[in-house]
């Protein structure tokens, strides 16, 4: 079973700067991926989609994409 | 919001952050001073800056408007910088937010509660390319065998505390700029 990205790599605060990081976690259309395929433990997911929604507004990421 | 949990300890110290993009109708040379401008709202409402970034031009993800004196502009591409601070007993957020929303050279901004401690996974915001970056997280299809190398030095990084983390960083990012 894949272990949480998060967990593995301690990292209790996603910032929605880091832009590379939250890349990872979209599809190819920029949507947020669902958490069946990231795998991730909720509180992590919950906070992923807060930073990626922020990082949208600030025009680090692309509400939509090809 | 639901940060509230994780940022109530330490008897409720508010921890808060503003990113910003400038308008890239900016010169260069005159950014310093616009950013000088944010700082000095923020020294007037006690606020202690904790960490900051200087403003650096980076391609939008999209172009954003403004209207200015009834004409729009289209941006894109803006210097984004961002400024962590403390705001003890007497600091008011909605001051420092109204600047922000009134300052003509001000694109866009954010603000947000957030963590003391340093937040970024990675070491700088996406001024890696994509291999690189691929490179940086496992689990990626390309470059497997780099991945293998990179995770033997991140295990010791990781016993070591976050200055020494932070100075190696330097280092490294020293070291490819030459």
């Amino acid at each position: 079973m894949k272990q949480c990205f998060f967990s593995q790599n301690n990292i209790k605060y996603v910032d929605y700067k880091d832009v590379e990081l939250l890349k990872k976690f979209l599809n190819p259309h920029a949507r947020v991926q669902g958490k069946k395929k990231t795998n991730v433990k909720a509180r992590s997911q919950r906070q992923l989609a807060q930073a990626i929604k922020r990082a949208r507004f600030m025009a680090l990421l692309p509400f939509v994409a090809r | 919001m639901s940060k509230k949990s994780t940022v109530a300890k330490n008897n409720e110290e508010k921890i808060y952050e503003i990113g910003f993009h400038l308008i890239s109708s900016i010169a260069e040379e005159n950014v310093p001073a616009e950013t000088a401008k944010i700082k000095a709202v923020l020294d007037n409402e006690k606020a202690i800056i904790i960490s900051e970034e200087a403003p650096k031009l980076r391609p939008l993800a999209y172009s954003i408007k403004k209207a200015f004196g009834g004409a729009y502009k289209i941006f894109d591409k803006a210097y984004f910088g961002f400024i962590k601070f403390e705001l003890p007993e007497g600091g008011d957020i909605a001051k420092i937010d109204l600047s922000l929303k009134n300052n003509e050279s001000v694109l866009r901004y954010i603000v947000i509660k957030t963590e003391r401690e340093n937040t970024m996974y990675s070491p700088k915001i996406s001024v890696y390319s994509d291999k690189e970056a691929k490179a940086r997280f496992p689990g990626s299809k390309v470059e497997k065998e780099k991945i293998t190398k990179t995770e033997k030095v991140e295990k010791v990084e990781k016993t070591a505390t976050i200055e020494e983390i932070d100075k190696s960083i330097d280092e490294l990012v020293d070291d490819s700029k030459i």
